[in-house]
């Protein structure tokens, strides 16, 4: 694969590589260019590709002092910092296997994540991860130690459990004087087609976790995907805020920037993300259409408090953005009134939004993992970014995304080089590549009805345009859902819809095997809330505000907004306005915001019965768990509500 | 001590030992705040003596006993409320900056590398405190739970030996209690090599005074309770027996009338 004339990074024979060669590579390289940007007291602090090579190494050396064998798994849990993707590189160096689990799982989820991948060892961020650790001790009987870089509050936890950075790495440094050359050679024992990572699937399919077995071949071509189609560069800013449990980390940022030698960037704390993305101004940005909808849907939230004249540019230029957009999407250039009206917009609106997003600098920003409303594109795509979606799974590895200006606003892009892709007979797209899993760790029926002679069962509806390659996403197969009438329609299209509107934080779209199309939502808590204010609305909590006839008028409003776009048999006809938010503490969305379905249908059973028995109220009880594990069981009273005859 | 006919403190005698976080708790009323403004200069009692090491201090002014090693935080949060939460830390290195006026006034020299000095001091107290989201927002814009969570770290910025705490849990939930409490213990340990260049965060605060009406923190975090009632002091000893103690119980409850 080629990156493009005289940024090419990567060396020809790439294929023959494993992820330490790669960290080799950028020290042969370029070892004074800065590889690492962390922001510590308030001020970025620098680190050479050499200084990450120096620190790899000696933890490698440490954890083989510890008797890391080849194959060994390493679960690890943290928040993004640059010693997490140490010791992750560390781990392979060694022919290690790594497992993340994400920052905010619970004990029990840790548990089974270290378990069921038999970690011998594990890394912790801090004194909170730490704790996890300590309290799981007695039940993980093969676990060795627990290695943490965070030391604060830790001071006081003499136990041989337990391990710094420093310590290991001090290991790693005696264990030099006696072998020189171990990291190396240890080095030179990985091949690509060793496994060097687990990654744990969010299991919307309900049930376990199941752990998606990679190799350091897969990752790297799934990496080489993103280069490709982001066109990334060794000059290039990218910013760490994927949760490395996340295989979206691997192959977003690490083995790009592994691949490119570009920086990354690592926020200070993920409550200052948008603060420092303004002081790194990142040329790449990516991130999960949540957070793209999110982010829409404050820049609209505070438009709407400014004042009038702020308003009313804001609604002259934003059609003009759209205006841009649209061109763009056929291909054709845009007259020179409307070049001057878009450089116009750009300094008066889109470069100063654009800036308070910290992304003015951006040059391409992408979207995956979950499905994005075509709303939101828009939006973004009227700003002048050049948004692109990517369509990748953990288990598909890589298979379409936007390039260069072949972008549309209703495709997930145009299958990645060395993809082959074919749609079943039922709908389901089948991919075969070399970025995919290489199966299911420890099950082996899973994996073998997963991998069918080579072809990967996505489950994904996905249509292949014949006229451009562009695949179009419809919904999960299984998803796609059909009325007693006889009408199918794609639920995550629906909810996506939906959740573009500033006051809806979620929706859950129903209708399968029912008379008609029915919707849960939880409205957007601090949205509603202060157009409450602004309204002189008076409310208590999160369930009143829920509960108010001003508020579900509010909604009605953007429920008909989505109607005006469905076809008359699938509009939705009546929805509640949920007393809580979904939430991944109670297994509702998983880990990366993605609805869990069976489970959310499951939970409010009771809630549905009334809206199809056309009754106006029913009484629920939730039991909420709180993140330190505490259950509380709630009692209210939720209304049911009809949308707009008008609307249908 | 006394205001007019009140007599808000009368003949207390107490001490708290190196390495001891000690809880003084009582009713309303009973006293528990007077003591800590007479300990910190912040009142001066009629008669009675206060000793810091070996050291009488009663007669010394506020920002004397400051720079002996006395750091509080307050009851109903005094912070400069205008300031940053930076500006609120750097103001309390104040006390230990050297440099002259002419000098600070244009930044040159050694006023430059005090002020790094002290800076770096502030941010070590920032990420300890994990305020780092709130360092420049004004003070007077926060929640209350961070709010106290600042009014900590100026305590700390001014390198107590011991410190004293007014209620530091009042008025927050349960979540914030826990992490103050979590930090409260970790001032007190040290944090050794974390922090090598703040010997306060290092080393951690020796002695630490608490008043606080959370019994459930009290009994968590002390090593030795006091009670005050009416400006006597009616008990002393360690949480449990305190919590079985007649006397204090008597006065948190009220006496039975015996018909």
């Amino acid at each position: 694969m080629k990156y493009g004339g005289a940024n090419a990074a990567v060396c020809a024979d790439v294929d023959t590589y494993t992820i330490p060669h790669l960290l080799l590579n950028n020290l042969s390289k370029h070892p004074n260019k800065v590889a690492v940007r962390k922001k510590d007291r308030g001020i970025w602090q620098e680190y050479t590709w050499r200084e990450i090579y120096t620190r790899v190494r000696y933890l490698a050396l440490g954890f083989i002092a510890l008797g890391l064998q080849k194959g060994d798994k390493v679960t690890f849990i943290g928040d993004n910092d640059p010693e997490l993707e140490e010791g992750i590189i560390a781990v392979q160096s060694c022919g290690g296997i790594t497992a993340g689990a994400y920052p905010d799982s619970l004990p029990h989820e840790l548990k089974y994540i270290t378990e069921h991948s038999e970690s011998r060892f594990a890394i912790a961020a801090d004194q909170e991860q730490v704790d996890k650790f300590v309290r799981l001790k007695e039940e993980l009987p093969l676990l060795e130690k627990v290695i943490y870089w965070d030391a604060k509050g830790l001071a006081h936890y003499a136990s041989p459990f337990l391990m710094s950075y420093e310590q290991l790495m001090q290991l790693g440094k005696e264990y030099e004087q006696r072998y020189p050359t171990a990291f190396e050679e240890r080095i030179a024992t990985t091949e690509p087609d060793d496994v060097c990572a687990l990654f744990y699937t969010s299991g919307t399919t309900a049930g376990r976790p199941k752990g998606a077995v990679l190799t350091h071949r897969s990752l790297i071509k799934f990496g080489e995907g993103t280069v490709h189609k982001c066109e990334i560069t060794p000059g290039h800013n990218l910013v760490s805020f994927v949760s490395s449990a996340f295989i979206g980390a691997a192959f977003v940022i690490t083995i790009p920037w592994l691949l490119t030698g570009a920086t990354v960037n690592y926020p200070e704390e993920v409550e200052t993300i948008n603060r420092d993305m303004r002081e790194i101004g990142p040329e790449v940005v990516s991130s999960v259409p949540r957070n793209w909808e999110n982010m829409a849907a404050m820049a609209e939230m505070r438009i709407m408090d400014a004042g009038f004249l702020k308003r009313l540019c804001y609604r002259l230029f934003m059609r003009v953005g759209f205006k841009r957009a649209g061109l763009s999407y056929k291909g054709k250039k845009p007259n020179i009134l409307w070049r001057l009206l878009f450089y116009l917009a750009e300094i008066a609106l889109f470069h100063p939004l654009k800036d308070k997003l910290g992304l003015s600098r951006a040059r391409v920003v992408t979207t995956g993992s979950a499905q994005m409303s075509p709303d939101t594109f828009r939006f973004w795509r009227a700003l002048g970014l050049s948004l692109r979606q990517i369509y990748a799974g953990t288990e598909a590895g890589y298979i379409s995304g936007h390039e260069g200006n072949d972008i549309k606003d209703d495709t997930v892009g145009t299958l990645v080089p060395g993809v082959e892709a074919r749609v079943a007979e039922d709908g389901e797209l089948l991919v075969r590549s070399e970025s995919m899993f290489q199966g299911y760790y420890k099950a082996e029926q899973e994996s073998a009805s997963a991998i069918e002679r080579g072809w990967f069962h996505t489950g994904d509806a996905v249509d292949i345009r014949t006229d451009d390659g562009h695949l179009v996403y419809l919904d999960r197969v299984k998803h796609l859902a059909k009325l007693n009438t006889g009408e199918t329609f794609a639920p995550g299209y629906i909810e996506g819809r939906l959740r573009h509107s500033p006051y809806i934080k979620d929706a859950v779209v129903l209708g399968h095997g029912r008379d008609f199309v029915s919707a849960l939502i939880a409205i957007r808590y601090d949205n509603v809330g202060r157009w409450a204010e602004k309204n002189h609305i008076s409310y208590t909590t999160y369930t009143n505000l829920s509960q108010k006839d001003e508020v579900a008028e509010l909604i009605s409003k953007e429920i008909e907004r989505v109607n005006q776009g469905l076809p008359a048999a699938v509009k939705i006809k009546r929805y509640v306005l949920l007393h809580k938010e979904l939430d991944p503490d109670e297994a509702e969305l998983t880990r990366t915001q993605k609805l869990r379905r069976p489970l959310v249908e499951k939970r409010y059973e009771s809630i549905l019965d009334s809206i199809y028995n056309g009754r106006d109220e029913v009484s629920v009880e939730a039991t909420v768990t709180y993140q330190d594990g505490r259950q509380v069981v709630t009692k209210t009273a939720i209304k049911i509500r009809n949308c707009d005859e008008r609307a249908r | 001590m006394q205001f007019g006919g009140v007599i808000a403190l009368d003949n207390v005698t107490l001490a708290a030992k190196k390495g001891e976080i000690l809880a003084i708790i009582g009713p309303n009323g009973a006293g528990k705040t007077v003591l800590l403004n007479c300990i910190s200069g912040f009142y001066r009692p009629q008669r009675g003596r206060i000793y810091l090491d070996g050291q009488r201090i009663e007669t010394k002014p506020a920002p004397e006993r400051a720079k002996l090693g006395l750091g509080r935080t307050f009851q109903n949060i005094e912070l400069y409320t205008g300031l940053t939460t930076v500006q609120n830390l750097m103001a309390a290195r104040q006390l230990f900056m050297k440099s002259n006026v002419l000098l600070d006034a244009i930044y040159f020299g050694p006023a430059n590398k005090e002020e790094v000095a002290h800076r770096r001091v502030v941010e070590d107290i920032i990420d300890f405190l994990e305020i780092e989201p709130i360092r420049d927002v004004v003070v007077g814009a926060l929640p209350y739970g961070l709010r106290k969570r600042v009014e900590l770290g100026r305590a700390l910025a001014l390198e107590p030996k011991v410190l004293l705490l007014d209620e530091p849990m009042a008025g927050m939930n349960w979540e914030e209690k826990e992490d103050l409490c979590r930090f409260i213990l970790d001032v007190h340990e040290g944090q050794g090599a974390v922090y090598p260049d703040f010997p306060t965060l290092r080393d951690g605060v020796d002695t630490i005074v608490l008043v606080e009406h959370d019994m459930g923190v009290v009994m968590d975090l002390a090593d030795r309770v006091a009670v005050l009632d009416f400006g006597h002091l009616i008990a002393e000893g360690t949480p449990e027996e305190i919590k079985v103690n007649p006397r204090v119980l008597s006065a948190y409850l009220g006496e039975e009338v015996v018909a």
